[in-house]
C-alpha cells in the first residue's frame, strides 16, 4: 500500500508550523478576519457559531487501519467521539477547538494525513474511483496518476490563490464512479490507436444552482504532457475566471461565457509554450514506483470447490454488499453504515477501530471510502466473507442496504449546517422508514436517491436517480425532485420533476416515483433505462396528477 | 531546470529612484514612456499580453498584490519571469506576509510588503518551507522533491 515517505511527512509537519503561526497570530489579533479565512480554508478549517469543522483528506478513499485508527483517536481526543465521512473523500470532525487544531493536525501527520486544500479557492483533493485496482476492464489504475498530479498542486506558488474552488477526478476503469464530467476538471485515462495511454480531458463540469456537464476540451493528452497541459487550462481560469461576481467564480462559468471551443484554443495556445518543458514532463520513473507502491497486495488463489455457507440473513446482505474482484478468490465487501436515523457517512470512533481491526483480519489492512458514503474491504478471501460477515453483525455493522434503496446519501442538512435551506437527514430516515421492508428493497434493486439541503449540492442530487433539493417556500420546507440523473455510462444531470413538493408529502412523491419504475420496468431495465424508455410524463402524472 | 535565481542578488540598483506609471498611461504612449525610463505598476486586472513586445524598454516593473484572495498576480509574475525572460526588477508591493513565498517561486524578484507587517518575521513566511512539488520561476534553496 501506498504511503507517505518520510520526506512528504516533513512537508506535512512544516505545514501545520506554519499554520500554526498563523492560528496563533489570528487568536492575537495580529491576523484579521478576512485573511486568516482565506488562510484557514486552505487548512481544511470552517468556522461556525459555537464549534468548528475540519475537513481531513482522505486520498482516493484510501485508508490503511492504522490511518483509521489515527482518526478514531482523534474523534475521541479532540471531537465528541465521532466523524462524517462525505462524498468527497473526505472525513469532517464537527467540535473542533480553535487552540487545538494545530495538535490535531501534528497528530495526524505520523499517519501520513491532513488537512492541505480540502477547501478554499485552490486545488482540492484528486478524487479517484474508490474501486480502483479491483474491477475488470480497467484502462489503468488511475492513482499513481492522481499522486503525482495531487503533489504538483500541492502549494502551487501560481495557483494557490484561484477564482473558485477547483475540484479534479480521474478515472481509469470502465464504468465512471467518480462522476468526472461534473467536476471542475476531469481526465479519463484512454489509449489512442497506437495503444499509447493519455487522457481525454473535461473542463467546466459542476452542479449547485447552474449544474453543467463538462465538456470536452482535449481528446487526447499523452501522460507525460498531462502537467503542462493542466497548468494552461488553469493559467487561463486564473487570469479570466469571474472574480468580479461573487456567483460565477467556478470555472463553469468562463467555458461557458466563452464558449467551450474558445476555452479549449486559449489552452491550447498557452501549452504549446510550455508542451516541450522538460520541468513540466511526468516523472515516468516516479510514476513506476508509485505503480509498485499502489499494486495490490494480493495474488489469485485457487479456491475450486469452496462452497459458501447457507445463512438466510447472510445471503441476503452478500447479495447486496459483496462484490466481483477481478482477482480470483477475492471479493469486495461494502460496509453500510447506514442506521435509522443517523446521519449517512456518520461513524463513531468505536465503529473506526472495529472496522480497522477486522481490515487487519481480512482485507490486508485496507479501507476504501465511497461517495456513496459507505465502507469497501478491498482484498476478502471468498472463504472468509462467511466470517467477517459473522464480525460486522456481532458488531452492528452487518447493514444489508448497500445497493438498496435504503443507503440514502444525504448532506447534513439543517441539522448541522448554517447554509441549509430545509433538513435532508430526517428525509432519509423517512424514506427509510417507508421501505422498511428487504424483500421490497431486493424487489426493487439498485436504486439511487441523494438529498442536499441546499443549492450547494453537497449530496451529489443532480446525479441520483432520484435527486432532492431543499429549498424554502413562504417559510415552509420544500424539495425540488430531480430524476435519472447518472456519470457511470454517461453524464447527464437529473431533469426536474416539476413545482417542488412540501416536506410532508416528499416520502409519498418518493414511493410514487419507485412505484412507477416497479410497474413499468421490463426485466432487468434500471430506473435510468426505464426513465428513456417511457419520459418524465408518468412520473409527473403519479406525483401531481 | 531554469538558472536559479537568488533572491537578494537581483537587488542590484535603486529602483526607488526610477518613476512609476500606472499600466493605463504606458498603454497610451508607450514610445514617449519608454524614452523616459519609467517603471509601471501592474494591477491584476492588467492584460500582461499588451506589454509582452516592450518589456525591454520598461526600467522596472511592480505588481500590486494588495488584494490578498486575488492570484492574478502570480500568473503575471510567471510570465515576466519565466515565460518572457523579462530582465527588470519585478517587485511585489503590497505584499502579504502569508503570501511571500508564493510570489518569490513565481517570479516576483524583491517585494515590498504592506506597513501593517512592520516588525513581523519574514524568514518564517519568505522561507516558509524548506521543500516544494512542483518546478516554478524561482525554487531557490528548495529541497525539489519532482
Ligand atoms: S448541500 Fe447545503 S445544506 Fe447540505 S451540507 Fe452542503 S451547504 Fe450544507
Amino acid at each position: 500500500m501506498y504511503k507517505y515517505s518520510e520526506k512528504d511527512k516533513q512537508f506535512l509537519v512544516e505545514r501545520v508550523d506554519q499554520f500554526e503561526k498563523q492560528l496563533n497570530r489570528y487568536l492575537s489579533g495580529e491576523l484579521d478576519e478576512d485573511k486568516f479565512r482565506s488562510l484557514r480554508l486552505r487548512n481544511g478549517l470552517y468556522m461556525e457559531l459555537h464549534a468548528h469543522m475540519l475537513r481531513i483528506a482522505i486520498p482516493y478513499g484510501i485508508l490503511s487501519s492504522n490511518q483509521l485508527k489515527a482518526l478514531a483517536d482523534v474523534a475521541d481526543k479532540y471531537d465528541r467521539g465521532f466523524g462524517h465521512f462525505t462524498t468527497r473523500q473526505n472525513i469532517q470532525f464537527n467540535w473542533i477547538q480553535l487552540p487545538e487544531i494545530a495538535n490535531l493536525l501534528r497528530d495526524l501527520t505520523e499517519a501520513g494525513l491532513h488537512a492541505i486544500q480540502t477547501s478554499g479557492k485552490a486545488t482540492r483533493n484528486i478524487t479517484a474511483d474508490p474501486l480502483s485496482g479491483l474491477t475488470e476492464g480497467e484502462i489503468e489504475d488511475a492513482r499513481p496518476y492522481c499522486e503525482l498530479i495531487r503533489r504538483w498542486f500541492n502549494l502551487h506558488p501560481e495557483f494557490s490563490w484561484l477564482p473558485g474552488k477547483f475540484k479534479i477526478a480521474i478515472n481509469g476503469a470502465k464504468l465512471d464512479e467518480t462522476a468526472l464530467r461534473i467536476h471542475d476538471l476531469g481526465l479519463r485515462l484512454i489509449k489512442n490507436k497506437k495503444g499509447e495511454l493519455g487522457f481525454r480531458v473535461y473542463v467546466g463540469g459542476g452542479l449547485g444552482a447552474a449544474a453543467m456537464v463538462a465538456p470536452e476540451t482535449a481528446s487526447f493528452v499523452p501522460i507525460e504532457d498531462i502537467l503542462s497541459y493542466l497548468e494552461s487550462a488553469m493559467r487561463i481560469y486564473n487570469l479570466k475566471g469571474r472574480r468580479d461576481h461573487q456567483k460565477k467564480l467556478r470555472i463553469k462559468f468562463l467555458v461557458r461565457e466563452l464558449g467551450a471551443e474558445e476555452f479549449s484554443r486559449l489552452v491550447d495556445e498557452d501549452w504549446q509554450q510550455t508542451k516541450n518543458d522538460p520541468d513540466l514532463k511526468l516523472n515516468l520513473k516516479e510514476l513506476e514506483s508509485l505503480q509498485e507502491d499502489f499494486a495490490l497486495p494480493i495474488e489469485p488463489i485457487n479456491l475450486d470447490g469452496f462452497k459458501d455457507k447457507v445463512d438466510f440473513n447472510y445471503s441476503i446482505w452478500k447479495k447486496n454488499n459483496v462484490r466481483n474482484h477481478k482477482t480470483s478468490g477475492f471479493s469486495i465487501v461494502n460496509i453500510s453504515l447506514t442506521k435509522l436515523g443517523s446521519a449517512p457517512g456518520d461513524a463513531t470512533s468505536e465503529q473506526m477501530r472495529i472496522l480497522a481491526k477486522l481490515a487487519d483480519q481480512y482485507s490486508s489492512s485496507e479501507i476504501r471510502t465511497t461517495k456513496r458514503q459507505t465502507m469497501v474491504f478491498p482484498f476478502v478471501r471468498k472463504d472468509q466473507v462467511f466470517d467477517l460477515w459473522k464480525a460486522l453483525e456481532e458488531n452492528d455493522l452487518a447493514s444489508p442496504h448497500e445497493g438498496t434503496l435504503a443507503q440514502i446519501v444525504a448532506c447534513p442538512g439543517r441539522d448541522y449546517c448554517d447554509l441549509a435551506k430545509a433538513v435532508s437527514i430526517p428525509i432519509a430516515t423517512r424514506v427509510q422508514e417507508r421501505f422498511n421492508d428487504m424483500n421490497k428493497l431486493l424487489d426493487i434493486g439498485d436504486l439511487k436517491i441523494n438529498i442536499s439541503g441546499c443549492e450547494n449540492s453537497c449530496a451529489h442530487h443532480h446525479i441520483a436517480d432520484i435527486g432532492l433539493l431543499g429549498m424554502q417556500k413562504k417559510g415552509e420546507e420544500y424539495y425540488q425532485i430531480t430524476l435519472a440523473g447518472e456519470t457511470l455510462h454517461e453524464t447527464n444531470i437529473g431533469k426536474k420533476l416539476g413545482p417542488s413538493v412540501s416536506s410532508e408529502t416528499i416520502v409519498d412523491a418518493v414511493e410514487s416515483i419507485v412505484n412507477v419504475f416497479i410497474d413499468q420496468r421490463q426485466k432487468e431495465e434500471k430506473f435510468i433505462d426505464v426513465f428513456k424508455r417511457i419520459g418524465i410524463e408518468p412520473f409527473k402524472e403519479k406525483v401531481y396528477g | 531546470m531554469d538558472e536559479i535565481q537568488n533572491l537578494t542578488s537581483l537587488i542590484n540598483r535603486d529602483y526607488e529612484q526610477i518613476p512609476l506609471v500606472s499600466f493605463d498611461e504606458w498603454i497610451e504612449n508607450p514610445e514617449r514612456h519608454s524614452r523616459l525610463g519609467v517603471g509601471i505598476i501592474i494591477e491584476p486586472k492588467d492584460d500582461i499580453y499588451l506589454i509582452k513586445d516592450q518589456l525591454e524598454f520598461i526600467e522596472l516593473i511592480a505588481l500590486d498584490f494588495n488584494n490578498f484572495d486575488d492570484g492574478r498576480g502570480y500568473t503575471q509574475a510567471y510570465f515576466l519571469s519565466k515565460r518572457w525572460q523579462y530582465g527588470g526588477e519585478i517587485i511585489g508591493i503590497n505584499a502579504h506576509l502569508d503570501q511571500l513565498q508564493f510570489m518569490i517561486r513565481s517570479g516576483v524578484t524583491t517585494y515590498q510588503l504592506l506597513d501593517s507587517y512592520q516588525g513581523s518575521n519574514e524568514e518564517d513566511y519568505s522561507k516558509g518551507f524548506s521543500m516544494c512539488y512542483q518546478a516554478a520561476a524561482n525554487n531557490h534553496g528548495l529541497n525539489l522533491q519532482y
